[in-house]
C-alpha cells in the first residue's frame, strides 16, 4: 500500500489523483481496481482505481461524457466492465448471476429519471423488492414502506400513483424504494438533474439526512453546493479517467490539475 | 368604468349576436346552416340519411320475412343439440351467470380490501345508470331473442341466470375480502377455474363436441382460442426477444410462418391434411382442430402485439427492476409485462374481435355447423326454399356478431380508462 502512495516512484499517480486513499479508516466497502469499460471502440473508463470506505460519502463530478455515470452503473452491473476488479462489501462482481444479485441487493440506486414503476402505487413501488426478493410478508413490508415514506416525508402519498406526484416527490419515493432493501451502499446517478429548480432542495435535503445517518454513498451530481457541504471526498473525472481527488476544501480552494481548474471555472 | 356599465342601456341590436343565446333555431343555424355550402351539405346528407333510415325501418318491420328466423331460432343458437340434453345447457348458462357474478363480486372485494374502493358502497342511481350504459345493447338483443322464441325454456333460463348472477355478485365480495394464505388463495383460484372446465365436461359427456352448433359454437370456439392463445402468445413474444439464439430463431420462424399463411388455408389444412398423418380413429374432432388452428394462428399475432408492448416499456424500468435485485423472471412478471400488456390493450382486443368473427371461417373451411352455415342452410329448408331469404338470415347473424364485438370493444375502452393508459 505505502509503496503505491509514494509520489516519488515513477509511474505512480500524484497524491491528489489517488482515489484509493479513503477518508475514513477501516476496510473498503467498494473497491474498483484497474477498471476499463468500452462501448465498441470508445473507451468510457480508463484504468479506474477507487476505494470507498464504509459510511463515506464520495461525490463524483466532471463534464458530461466523462464516464461518471458509467462508473457507478458498473458497480451494480447495469453496465458490464471489460477489465479490472470491482468488489462490493467483500463480494467480487463476476459473471455469476448469484454474485450479481447479491451485490444488487446490497446497493440501492437512484436514477436521474426516477424510473418509478408507473403501474404500481407509491407504497407498492417501495415494497415490491422486499416482498419479492426478500420474501417479506405483506404486512411487514407495508410497515417498512410507510416508515421509509415517512422518512422521506411523503407518507400521505402512499396510495397514489407515481404519475400523480411532482418530480421532487417522485425522486424521494425512488430514494425510499432504494432504501427498502436495506442496502449498505447507495448510488445516486444525477438525482436532481431532471428536476425543476424549486424541487432540487427537497431531494438534496433527503440525501443530506441519509449521509448524516452514516450511509455509504457515491453521488454523481452537478450540485457543487451539495459536494462542498456533504462530501467526504470529491472525485473529478474527465475523459474516462479520475483526474483529481480530494476533500471539498482541497477541491474548491486549491485544485491542482489544469482540467479541474477549467471545469470549476466553467461551472462556478 | 362602473359609470359606463351602469348607464349603458340594454342594447337591443346586440342581442342578435349574443353568443349565449340558446334554442333549436340558433343551434340549427350554428351547426347545420352556417354557410350556404353547409346548408347544401346538410340538405343532401340529411335526405340520404332519412332515406336510409326509412329503408332500414321498412325492411325490419314491414318487408323483412323474419319467419325463417323465428322458426329456426333454436337451430341458429345451438345447432342440432339433442332435445333430451338441452336442460344441461340451461344449467350451464345459469351456473355461468352465478360464476360471472361471483368473479365480479370477488374482484370488488379484493379492491375493497386493498383500499382502492370504499367498503360496502351503496347501490346508487349513478351506479345503476353505469350498469345500464354498459349492458343495454346485449340486454336488448337478448330480449329480442327471447321474444322470438316460441317456448318458455329460454325465458326461465335467462331469468334464473340473472338471479344467479346477482346472487353471485352479492356473495363474491365476502370471499374477495378474505386474506387467505397461499394455500387458501390457490384453492380459491382453482375453484374459480374449475367451474367452466367442469361445465364443459358436464355438457360434452352428454353431447359430443361435434354435435354442438349454432352461435353457441362460435362463442365457444372463440372463448377457447382466446384463453389458450394468451400463454402461447406471451411465450412467443418473450422468445423472440430472448438472448438465447435457438429460442429466438424458433419463435421468429413460427411467428413469420403462421402470419404468412391465410387463416382459411390453415383451417383447410387442419381439416384435410391431418388425415394423411394421423389415423381417423386418433384424429381429434373437427371442432377441436378448429380451436387448435385458431389458437396457433392468433398466438402468432398476439406475440407481435405483445412484442410491440414490450418495446414500449422504457429501458429505465428494466434498470430499476434490476437494481432492486429482482430476478429476470420477476422483472418480466411484475414490472415489464404488466406495463407492456396495458400499453397494447386496443390492439389486443382488436385481434380478439377479429378471432371471434373468423370463427365463421370454420364453417366454410371445415363444415362445422356454426351460425353462418346454419344461416345458409335454413334458407334451403322446404318451406323457405327459393325465396331469397339469405338476406334476412345473414342480417340476423351479422346482428349477433356485431353485438358481441361492439360490446367487447366498449369494455376494452372501459378497461383502458380504468388502467389509466396514457396518464402515466
Amino acid at each position: 500500500m505505502t509503496d503505491q502512495h509514494d509520489a516519488g516512484s515513477p509511474g505512480a499517480p500524484p497524491v491528489y489523483a489517488d482515489a484509493t486513499v479513503m477518508s475514513g479508516a477501516g476496510t473498503a466497502m467498494i473497491e474498483l481496481e484497474s477498471v476499463d469499460k468500452f462501448f465498441d471502440d470508445f473507451q468510457a473508463l480508463k484504468d479506474i482505481h477507487l476505494k470507498v470506505a464504509s459510511q463515506e460519502v464520495v461525490v463524483v463530478i466532471g463534464p458530461s461524457g466523462s464516464g461518471k455515470s458509467t462508473m457507478i452503473r458498473c458497480i451494480n452491473r447495469l453496465e458490464e466492465h471489460d477489465a479490472g476488479r470491482i468488489v462490493v462489501d467483500g463480494i467480487e462482481l463476476s459473471n455469476d448471476i448469484r454474485n450479481i444479485t447479491e451485490i444488487r441487493r446490497e446497493t440501492g440506486m437512484v436514477f436521474q429519471s426516477f424510473n418509478l414503476f408507473p403501474h404500481l402505487s407509491v407504497l407498492d413501488n417501495v415494497t415490491l423488492a422486499p416482498r419479492k426478493v426478500r420474501k417479506m410478508p405483506k404486512a411487514a413490508a407495508d410497515q417498512l414502506g410507510m416508515d421509509l415514506l415517512t422518512m422521506v416525508r411523503i407518507p400521505e402519498q402512499a396510495r397514489k400513483y407515481p404519475g400523480q406526484l411532482s418530480g421532487g416527490q417522485q425522486q424521494r419515493v425512488a430514494i425510499a424504494r432504494a432504501l427498502a432493501m436495506n442496502p449498505k451502499v447507495m448510488l445516486f446517478d444525477e438525482p436532481t438533474s431532471a428536476l425543476d429548480p424549486e424541487m432540487i432542495g427537497e431531494v438534496l435535503d433527503t440525501m443530506k439526512e441519509l449521509a448524516a445517518s452514516g450511509m455509504t454513498m457515491i453521488v454523481v451530481t452537478h450540485e457543487m453546493g451539495f459536494a462542498r457541504e456533504v462530501a467526504d471526498r470529491v472525485v473529478f473525472m474527465s475523459d474516462g479517467q479520475i483526474v483529481e481527488v480530494g476533500t471539498p476544501e482541497h477541491f474548491f480552494e486549491n485544485p491542482q490539475e489544469e482540467r479541474t481548474k477549467l471545469f470549476l471555472s466553467q461551472i462556478l | 368604468m362602473t359609470d359606463t356599465a351602469e348607464t349603458l342601456p340594454p342594447s337591443a341590436p346586440k342581442r342578435a349576436r349574443d353568443p349565449h343565446r340558446r334554442g333549436p333555431a340558433v343551434w340549427l343555424r350554428r351547426n347545420l346552416f352556417r354557410s350556404p355550402l353547409d346548408g347544401l351539405l346538410t340538405i343532401v346528407f340529411g335526405a340520404i340519411s332519412l332515406w336510409l333510415i326509412y329503408k332500414t325501418v321498412n325492411y325490419v318491420f314491414v318487408t323483412g320475412r323474419w319467419d325463417v328466423i323465428r322458426v329456426n331460432l333454436r337451430l341458429l343458437m345451438i345447432g342440432r343439440f339433442p332435445d333430451v340434453h338441452v336442460l344441461r345447457l340451461a344449467v350451464t348458462v345459469v351456473a355461468l351467470g352465478a360464476w360471472g357474478g361471483f368473479i365480479a363480486g370477488f374482484i370488488r372485494g379484493r379492491q375493497e380490501r386493498s383500499g382502492r374502493v370504499p367498503h360496502g358502497e351503496r347501490f346508487t342511481a349513478a351506479r345503476a345508470l353505469d350498469i345500464v350504459m354498459r349492458l343495454w345493447l346485449p340486454a336488448v338483443v337478448v330480449l329480442l331473442l327471447l321474444l322470438l322464441s316460441s317456448t318458455a325454456g329460454p325465458w326461465i333460463t335467462t331469468g334464473l341466470a340473472l338471479v344467479a348472477a346477482v346472487a353471485g355478485r352479492a356473495i363474491g365480495p365476502r370471499f374477495g375480502r378474505l386474506r387467505p394464505g397461499p394455500i387458501g388463495a390457490a384453492l380459491i383460484v382453482t375453484a374459480i377455474g374449475a367451474v367452466p372446465v367442469g361445465l364443459y365436461f358436464y355438457v360434452v359427456t352428454a353431447v359430443g363436441f361435434d354435435d354442438w352448433g349454432g352461435f353457441m359454437l362460435n362463442l365457444f370456439l372463440a372463448l377457447c382460442a382466446i384463453v389458450l392463445c394468451y400463454p402461447l402468445g406471451l411465450l412467443l413474444a418473450l422468445g423472440r426477444r430472448s438472448s438465447l439464439p435457438l429460442v429466438r430463431v424458433v419463435a421468429t420462424v413460427y411467428i413469420e410462418l403462421v402470419r404468412g399463411a391465410p387463416l382459411f388455408v390453415l383451417l383447410l389444412l387442419a381439416n384435410v391434411a391431418l388425415g394423411f398423418f394421423v389415423p381417423d380413429t386418433l384424429a381429434p374432432s373437427t371442432s377441436t382442430r378448429a380451436i387448435v388452428v385458431f389458437t396457433l394462428f392468433t398466438a402468432a399475432y398476439m406475440a407481435e402485439i405483445v412484442r410491440g408492448g414490450l418495446q414500449s416499456v422504457p429501458r429505465g424500468q428494466f434498470e430499476a427492476a434490476k437494481a432492486g435485485g429482482l430476478s429476470p423472471f420477476q422483472q418480466t412478471a411484475y414490472i415489464v409485462m404488466p406495463q407492456a400488456l396495458r400499453n397494447v390493450i386496443p390492439a389486443q382486443i382488436g385481434q380478439l374481435i377479429s378471432l371471434f368473427k373468423d370463427t365463421t371461417l370454420a364453417g366454410i373451411a371445415m363444415g362445422v355447423f356454426e351460425l353462418l352455415r346454419v344461416s345458409e342452410a335454413i334458407t334451403a329448408q322446404e318451406s323457405f326454399r327459393g325465396q331469397g331469404l339469405i338476406a334476412e338470415t345473414i342480417s340476423f347473424a351479422a346482428l349477433l356478431f356485431w353485438t358481441v364485438s361492439y360490446t367487447m370493444s366498449r369494455e376494452s375502452q372501459r378497461l383502458e380508462q380504468r388502467l389509466g393508459v396514457g396518464t402515466r
